[in-house]
């Protein structure tokens, strides 16, 4: 499978105050951030970005030199994102608005999707706790369907019987 | 890996013995039938088919 190389080794990076976004394929080496800021930004190292390496306000600074999307930054406290003006050029609101979208809602803890089919299972799909004849198992991004019509052989998950026995909602 | 790590489950899916399926949490139910779609926070679905008030358990499995 080929990859994709758009979203090949994009990373994040944060100090608990503010969290800085790498987007590498964005990179032009215009080379601000580590003639600034080598203390954070060194090419050299791995991880290449150290956020202890200087206050939060300095790293602020040297994002919002980058004249690309390779480099933006964002609070992690989201309601300081809301009253982000223009000369913080870097934001992700100005520069990678996507970003802002998957940060409203804190990533892995989207709500679990129940749905009710036709004449059919409730098929279950997220991240949950599953409690069945005592046994309790967490299911990370799973999927499991719950067989409604009670003719399965596999309870309690479907084994698509409804059909045979003529299940109808 | 990360990724992995920040998951945490949303929702407690309990199959009751002889009983309904009761979930609680953080979690969207559709009803494809009847074109519904709420967040309850808890609900108990119907397991055994004899309901009637589908999909919702109304204690029929009782009887």
């Amino acid at each position: 499978m080929e990859r994709d190389k758009s979203l090949s080794g994009n990373r994040e990076y944060t100090n608990g105050e503010i969290t800085v976004y790498w987007k590498p394929v964005a990179c032009v080496h215009a080379s601000y951030c580590y003639r600034e800021l080598i203390e954070v930004f060194d090419p050299s190292s791995r991880p290449w970005v150290d956020m202890k390496g200087a206050p939060t306000a300095r790293i602020i600074e040297v994002v919002n030199m980058c004249p690309t999307e390779a480099l933006t930054w964002k609070w992690n406290d989201e309601e300081k994102n809301t009253a982000i003006d223009i000369n913080q050029t870097n934001h992700i609101k100005f520069r990678r608005p996507e970003l802002l979208k998957e940060t409203g809602k804190n990533r892995g803890e989207e709500p679990v999707s129940v749905k009710v089919m036709i004449d059919g299972p409730i098929v279950i799909k997220g991240s949950f706790t599953l409690v069945s004849k005592g046994n309790t198992k967490d299911i990370k991004q799973g999927l499991i369907s719950i067989c409604r019509c009670g003719a399965s052989d596999q309870l309690p998950f479907c084994d698509g019987r409804h059909r045979k026995v003529g299940y109808t909602d | 890996m990360e990724e992995e790590e920040k998951i945490k489950p949303q929702a407690v899916i309990e199959i009751l013995d002889d009983g309904p399926l009761v979930i609680s949490g953080n979690f969207i139910l559709k009803d494809l039938k009847r074109e519904t779609e709420s967040t309850p926070g808890e609900v108990k679905l119907c397991l055994c088919g004899k309901t009637s008030t589908r999909p919702f358990c109304d204690e029929s499995h009782n009887k």
